[in-house]
């Protein structure tokens, strides 16, 4: 186009999505976004969990049908009912979860679905040829008949990479590309995207870490709850740019705190989880020294494959096979914590950050599932007592004002906000001594979030201990009383209430970028 | 920006409580089987040859041979339901019944054991073939139905073997290697020659197993490892021990089919209850069982392997073939899961 010189305003954008807006049940994901997309740039769209920036990623790539709002590839008005249609349009969108067939190899991979046929036969010699030169012409160097299983994870991406390539003419979504790779795959991947906007190809670039974005992003977008917070340069300081990121005033969302800790109910001290067998990506607790006291909650901060959701597992006895080492005393008492069971026994409840995946039988009624955890007291000889059930399932609902106020309805059915409350409220119904949380706000909307809060610091109050961890940092700041760092599995740095969210990325990422 | 009220499509949040809309699908696929139930009964009605005025289908004879025909299988699906609900599948039932039958006979024939260790010893076995399948399948991580595939091979060679496939006949009277003619009695009818004896197995059967599903804590845990085993376990749920027991319950009543089927037909044989977990498993799909587990009925089983014995029944009357009775039968199935899946997909827990 002649008038691409004349700067990028003018130009047309290559996508441009108009007053998008998308609902998933009650809960209003996106209300009447914005986003243009220039050709040959790197557009980083920056934003917290729940803010929106997925759900608009599904929308733009075709894996949603937006509620309201156009999407105009080239300036021609465009419609994708599924992931294929935008592709067809030069739509390519790499997902966190790579779509990938582990078991097939590198290049059965690239041509899945797009299977070059001859006579009737696949036509295997061209569609390597074709495999080979297209990792080639990226300059690297993979073996393509390896299976996928087999490669690491910067080698998935790739191939993902040149998958999604082959369909993405125009425009590249890249979903958090970075979060699970070491640092030369990290630098390996920003080429190769340098490589990409050379070409032509628009990219969104969605991430977590800020300080990627100055070294590949020509713009940024902040999404904030569902909106568009702001643009700004990559340029711009890391302050303003988590100055959008968080928005609100804090002192609102998160409850005052009171400070009268009690006995020490954990103690860990150079613990250490020693696996039975080593696994790839899991992060066993290689160091730990922390301690949680009775009416306090204390916070778990560390980047991505710190070993954040491994500590917890592992003090629950829910990760992977293993023993404890060095000193591990809950309530005073040394213990092995090495089973569910025991850990339960100890007083130990544990809520996953994969509410839907672990914690709630989504058919059941909500009011069977929060008994789940005290389901002895209310099966007194084995048969269920329908009133100690009702009962015990009511006092959950009035604590946690879950919605709507029905014990009968399927746990499915309720929007995310509740679906928490309730993963909550179970293991609370159970009386813990310590209660461990992963990600408890994890897609859910502010308020309920402010809800979750207060019930925390209400629970605290009365007694109980807790340790949570969160990939939120305004989150952490904002509830808890103390927050330890981790990175590497090793317990690195220890911060009482009240600093700032720099000085807490910058224990968690340490001086120079390691494995993430 | 949009406006919420405007969009009218979507379900109230608080359906359940302030807008009681009645959801015609959601009460068909709950009541499935009692639906269908009634519909085969009117059909059944109305197809049914008359003779001397009298409605075949409902002659006392003609009823008292339904419920008769659908006992065995009927108390395996009963059985199958606890599998199912754990998202699990037996399929050695069938041939278990077999060994079971077989070994009833041989035991009191050959062997000359009394009744009641014969009883005691082939429900333990019964009940230990499944422990052992559920136990392999635990602790190896298999899928359960190649595990039970297994089993329905050995079920069948160990039968073959101890029968030397011959049919083994039991014969009454006192004595050794004569079975107390107190055992004939599962082929006979109760109450005025009308209430077959093996239904009444079935029935004793489908009560005690409503009442262990429904209302005690042991129920409670199968719905949790079947609706989400890891949440199950993370909440503390012996998970590997139920889902040993569910298979050992399937085993058990295989067992008690077997001894049935033996007390009804006077032999042991290892060729017979081909096919029967097939029926086991359509009855309990038809009565709202879900195969991913989670959910299911047993009230809903138990009027699902009535709908099928009715359905045979009609189709004998009206001497159409078998092969048809398995194409209305394969219909049935298809519809029931496509119900179930209609109302998975709107809950929105499928993936």
């Amino acid at each position: 186009m002649s008038e691409a010189a004349a700067g990028p305003d003018r130009r047309v954008p290559v996508l441009a999505a108009r007053g998008i807006a998308k609902s998933f049940g009650g809960a209003r994901a996106l209300r009447g976004v914005d986003f243009t997309l220039y050709s040959g740039e790197v557009h980083a769209l920056l934003g917290e969990n729940g803010a929106g920036k997925s759900t608009l990623m599904n929308v733009l790539s075709g894996a949603h049908a937006p509620d309201e709002g156009e999407i105009a590839i080239d300036g021609q008005p465009v419609r994708f009912d599924d992931p294929r249609e935008a592709q067809a349009a030069g739509v390519a969108t790499i997902y966190q979860e790579l779509d990938l067939v582990p078991t097939l190899d590198v290049a059965a991979n690239l041509f899945l679905g797009r299977e070059r046929v001859r006579n009737g036969f696949l036509d295997k010699a061209a569609m390597r040829d074709e495999a080979r030169k297209r990792l080639s012409a990226i300059d690297v160097d993979i073996d393509i008949d390896r299976r996928v299983a087999d490669l690491s994870i910067g080698h998935r991406q790739v191939v993902a990479i040149v998958k999604a390539l082959s369909s993405a003419s125009k425009v590249l979504i890249m979903d958090e590309p970075t979060a699970a790779l070491t640092s030369t795959e990290v630098e390996r991947l920003f080429k190769i995207m340098r490589d990409l906007s050379a070409r032509g190809v628009g990219i969104i670039y969605i991430s977590h870490r800020l300080e990627e974005v100055p070294r590949v992003a020509d713009r940024v977008t902040v999404m904030r709850d569902g909106l568009v917070a702001g643009e700004t340069s990559p340029k711009a300081p890391q302050a303003e740019i988590v100055q959008l990121l968080v928005g609100r005033p804090l002192g609102e969302l998160y409850p005052k705190r009171a400070v009268n800790s009690g006995r020490r109910l954990l103690n860990l001290e150079r613990a250490r989880f020693r696996l039975r067998r080593d696994r790839a990506g899991w992060q066993a607790p290689e160091e730990v020294t922390l301690n949680v006291h009775a009416g306090e909650i204390v916070g778990l901060a560390g980047i991505m494959g710190a070993g954040r959701t491994e500590l917890l597992s592992a003090l629950y006895g829910s990760g992977l096979e293993g023993a404890w080492e060095g000193v591990v005393e809950v309530n005073g008492r040394s213990t092995k914590l090495a089973s569910i069971r025991a850990a339960r026994r100890a007083g130990i409840a544990f809520v996953t950050d994969d509410r839907r995946g672990d914690g709630l039988m989504l058919r059941m009624s909500v009011g069977r599932n929060l008994v789940m955890s005290i389901i002895r007291q209310v099966t007194p000889f084995g048969f269920v007592s329908a009133a100690r059930e009702t009962d015990s399932a009511e006092r959950s609902f009035k604590q946690f004002d879950i919605r709507p106020h029905d014990v009968r309805i399927a746990a499915g059915a309720l929007s995310g906000g509740n679906q928490q409350k309730v993963v909550l409220a179970k293991e609370v119904l159970g009386e813990p001594l310590l209660l461990l949380l992963d990600e408890p706000t994890r897609g859910v909307d502010v308020g309920a979030k402010g809800e979750i809060y207060a019930r925390l610091r209400e629970l605290a109050a009365e007694g109980l201990g807790v340790l949570v961890a969160s990939s939120e940092m305004p989150e952490l700041l904002g509830i808890c009383d103390r927050i330890v760092v981790l990175r590497g599995g090793r317990t690195v740095a220890e911060f009482d209430g009240g600093i700032d969210e720099l000085t807490v990325l910058t224990a968690a990422s340490g001086e120079k970028m390691i494995h993430a | 920006m949009p406006d919420v009220g405007a969009r009218p499509t979507t379900i109230p949040h608080g359906a359940s409580k302030s807008a009681p809309r009645i959801d015609l699908l959601a009460f068909a696929v709950r009541f499935q089987s009692l639906i269908g139930l009634v519909l085969v009964a009117i059909g059944g009605v109305i197809f049914s040859p008359v003779r001397h005025g009298h409605i075949l289908f409902l002659a006392p004879d003609n009823i008292a041979n339904i419920i008769r025909a659908i006992s065995e299988t009927g108390i395996i699906a009963v059985g199958m339901t606890f599998v199912i609900i754990t998202a699990g599948i037996d399929l050695s039932v069938g041939a278990l019944l077999s060994l079971s039958s077989v070994l009833t006979a041989t035991m009191m024939v050959s062997v000359g054991w009394g009744l009641a260790p014969t009883l005691l010893a082939v429900l333990v076995v019964g009940a230990a073939f499944g422990a052992v399948q559920g136990w392999i399948s635990t602790r190896f991580r298999l899928e359960p139905f190649i595990v039970t595939l297994a089993g329905l091979q050995v079920a069948r060679g160990l039968a073959l073997v101890v029968s030397n496939n011959q049919y083994i006949n039991i014969s009454y009277g006192d004595g050794p290697g004569l079975a107390p003619p107190i055992f004939a009695i599962l082929g006979d009818r109760l109450f005025d020659n009308t209430v077959p004896v093996a239904t009444l197995v079935f029935i004793a059967f489908a009560v005690v197993a409503t009442i262990v599903l429904n209302t005690t804590r042991f129920g409670r845990y199968i719905f949790a490892v079947g609706g989400n085993e890891r949440a199950a376990r993370l909440s503390g749920v012996p998970v590997t021990a139920m889902k040993i027991s569910v298979y050992a319950i399937t085993g058990l009543a295989s067992a008690a089919a077997g001894i049935v089927h033996a007390g009804q037909f006077n032999f042991g044989s290892a060729n017979d209850g081909t096919g029967y977990e097939l029926t086991a498993i359509a009855a309990v799909v038809i009565g709202g069982t879900s195969l991913f587990g989670g959910s299911g009925s047993m009230v809903g089983t138990v009027a699902g392997s009535v709908m099928l014995g009715a359905l045979a029944n009609i189709l004998q009357l009206n001497n159409i073939n078998a092969a048809l009775q398995l194409l209305a039968t394969g219909a049935i199935i298809v519809l029931a899961a496509v119900l179930q899946s209609l109302v998975r997909r709107r809950e929105g827990v499928t993936r």
